[in-house]
């Protein structure tokens, strides 16, 4: 998936002070976490040629929108900027930082454009006005087209100087779009950009799961008749199928390394986990139980495996090591447990459960301790799945009468429902990709 | 003269052509009365014949009707035990299944869609496989059934109140003519 970059990104140039001296990262997981807030005025128009005042306003919406989605920024509006924009500029020495300090602003972006020839330059500064100091910039030259991967580029920039990580700006959200009695695979951009049809089989297709370098995307599919097992390779645009077993074919994880997959297959009268060897073909056989055993996910290291089963009565979420032995329960509260999805770092599992009547997201310690609810609309939440980096959750769940894709914050805050799609009538099912180099 | 010596002619092939549609009867004289007899008997025959194939399509179609009509039964909340009245049914299906041997059946699992899709998946399955294993123990060919499990994914109803649910909590029948 990796797209070829057509523009040059140079490091300039700005050097940050406090970098160079040991940098104190915001902890943005703490209850005490207070957004950032940050001004980001018009660009300026650096060059010659004028009449690109939708521009400069275009910059500074896309910065704010993209930033705002993070979850972790607080924009402050317009309306209350101080400065006077036209004898200001875009270095120190042209700012007068408590012109933004005193609005409550901690933060500062700003940035200019110019065109060389047919390239599009950016400059894009990040500053602290307390301190009045310029944290980080850059400089991108690009096609005009180009200019929305700039923002993603130093919004990734931003992040990574507040925080000491980078976003998930290169990611993308696969899910279940379904019309009537049919439904499709589709994808959609982290920041709910550009919805693609994965699948056209006009038939049920569900259960969409990323290949771990996001080349690949698995699902199961009704289109022949049976639940059967199919991947299908998103750049060479073929599909083969990996599992049709009579009965259910399933497939809820892969091995970071995309060489193993997790089956649930109930070829022999019990829905029982299974491991296929991609390559060789290989089935092992992880549980034999009279129970429903489902929704198997390995941990990030592989060494362990969570699942679902409803051995003790009801369904509950249980731990077992990657042989299948070693089999603990993990869920105790609650009669209705399901969809275990191992955060990034190994630590939590999120799963969902039912609470008064309704499912909601909630996340365990993976030894079973701090159970914590993370959703309490009425909308409620199901399947969640975590962004690469820990950060957030993707989850289904009722809003306006209809089930619509969701992300929230890892700690449950900043809720934001994922755009329809014309025609689709129910979204369920999310699964996030891994970073996918998009830019 | 001319018209006589056509007329002539067509009672010599027709009475040929009778000859040779009679030709395995054991008269060798064919008299007028007797064809006309004949002709009265395969009109009836005829008659009989389609009688018999409406007959047997309205039975057919009967069958259809029949087959067609055995009722969704329901389940319980996250449950796959078969409800007392859903084995009365079950019997019933199975009776007719053993009576009618040219007869197969394919059972739906279905779920409401409250809980994960993929356990609705395999509860869907454990539903259509709690009937199923109902039907072979009252005597029908395993063979016979099939059984597919559709989860959450094709609700009778698709509302959100426990309505839709306790309808959409369902095994449903499909009997039809086994294929040739």
């Amino acid at each position: 998936m990796r797209r070829i970059i057509s523009f040059l990104v140079f490091l300039l140039v700005f050097w940050c002070s406090s970098a160079a001296c040991g940098k104190v990262y915001i902890d943005i997981n703490s209850p005490a976490f207070q957004k950032f807030p940050v001004a980001i005025p018009e660009f300026k128009n650096l060059g010659k040629t004028g009449a690109e005042e939708k521009l400069s306003v275009w910059f500074a919406d896309q910065l704010s929108r993209t930033l705002k989605i993070t979850g972790f920024f607080k924009i402050i509006s317009k309306d209350a900027f101080l400065e006077d924009q036209n004898s200001s500029g875009i270095t120190t020495g042209e700012i007068d930082f408590s012109d933004w300090s005193s609005i409550g602003s901690d933060f500062l972006i700003k940035g200019g454009f110019s065109y060389s020839g047919k390239k599009l330059a950016v400059e894009f500064r990040l500053f602290d006005t307390i301190e009045g100091k310029l944290i980080t910039g850059k400089k991108y030259w690009g096609k005009p087209e180009e200019k929305k991967t700039m923002v993603l580029k130093f919004a990734d920039e931003i992040l990574m100087a507040l925080t000491g990580r980078g976003g998930v700006f290169d990611t993308k959200l696969a899910f279940v779009g379904r019309k009537g009695n049919r439904s499709e695979i589709y994808t959609i951009n982290f920041d709910g950009s550009d919805p693609l049809k994965i699948t056209t089989y006009n038939s049920l297709t569900l259960l969409p799961r990323w290949s771990p370098n996001g080349s690949e995307i698995s699902f199961t599919s009704y289109k022949t008749g049976n639940p059967d097992c199919y991947i299908k390779n998103l750049t060479r645009k073929k599909t083969r199928k990996i599992s049709r077993f009579r009965g259910l074919n399933l497939l809820t994880s892969w091995s970071s390394d995309g060489k193993k997959v997790l089956l649930v297959l109930s070829k022999d009268g019990n829905e029982d986990i299974y491991i296929k060897h991609l390559r060789s073909g290989r089935l092992q056989r992880l549980t034999r139980n009279r129970s429903i055993d489902v929704s198997p996910m390995w941990s990030p290291d592989g060494r362990k495996i969570a699942f679902v089963s409803n051995r003790s009565g009801s369904p509950q979420i249980f731990v077992m090591d990657s042989e299948g032995k070693n089999v603990r329960r993990l869920t105790f509260e609650g009669s209705y447990n399901s969809s275990p999805c191992w955060s990034p770092d190994g630590t939590r599992i999120a799963y969902e459960g039912s609470s008064n009547g309704r499912f909601q997201i909630f996340s365990i310690g993976e030894n079973g301790d701090n159970p914590v609810q993370l959703t309490f609309e009425a909308g409620g939440g199901e399947s969640p799945s975590w962004s690469p980096d820990g950060r957030y959750l993707a989850f289904s769940s009722k809003r306006g009468g209809r089930r619509r894709v969701c992300v929230i914050n890892s700690n449950g805050l900043n809720l934001r429902i994922m755009p329809g799609i014309k025609g689709i009538e129910l979204f369920k099912s999310p699964s996030w990709s891994g970073h996918l180099n998009l830019y | 003269m001319r018209r006589n010596l056509i007329t002539g002619v067509l009672v010599l092939v027709c009475s040929f052509s009778l000859i040779f549609v009679a030709g395995c009867a054991k008269e060798q004289t064919v008299k007028s009365d007797a064809e006309l007899t004949q002709a009265q008997q395969s009109a009836e025959e005829a008659a009989a014949l389609k009688e018999q194939a409406l007959k047997e399509q309205a039975l057919k179609e009967q069958l259809l009707a029949e087959a067609a009509a055995f009722q969704d039964i329901p389940f319980d909340f996250d449950n796959y035990d078969l409800k007392p009245e859903s084995r009365e049914l079950l019997e019933k299906l199975a009776d007719w299944l053993l009576e009618h041997g040219d007869f197969e059946a394919t059972i739906e699992g279905h779920c409401d869609n409250r809980g994960t899709a993929v356990y609705n998946l395999a509860l869907g399955e454990r539903r259509a496989g709690a009937a199923k294993a109902y039907l072979v123990n009252l005597g029908v060919t395993g063979a016979k059934i099939t059984t597919i499990s559709y989860g959450e994914e094709l609700p009778e109803d698709p509302r959100d109140c426990e309505e839709a649910w306790a309808k959409n909590r369902r095994d449903h029948f499909i009997v039809f003519p086994k294929k040739q």
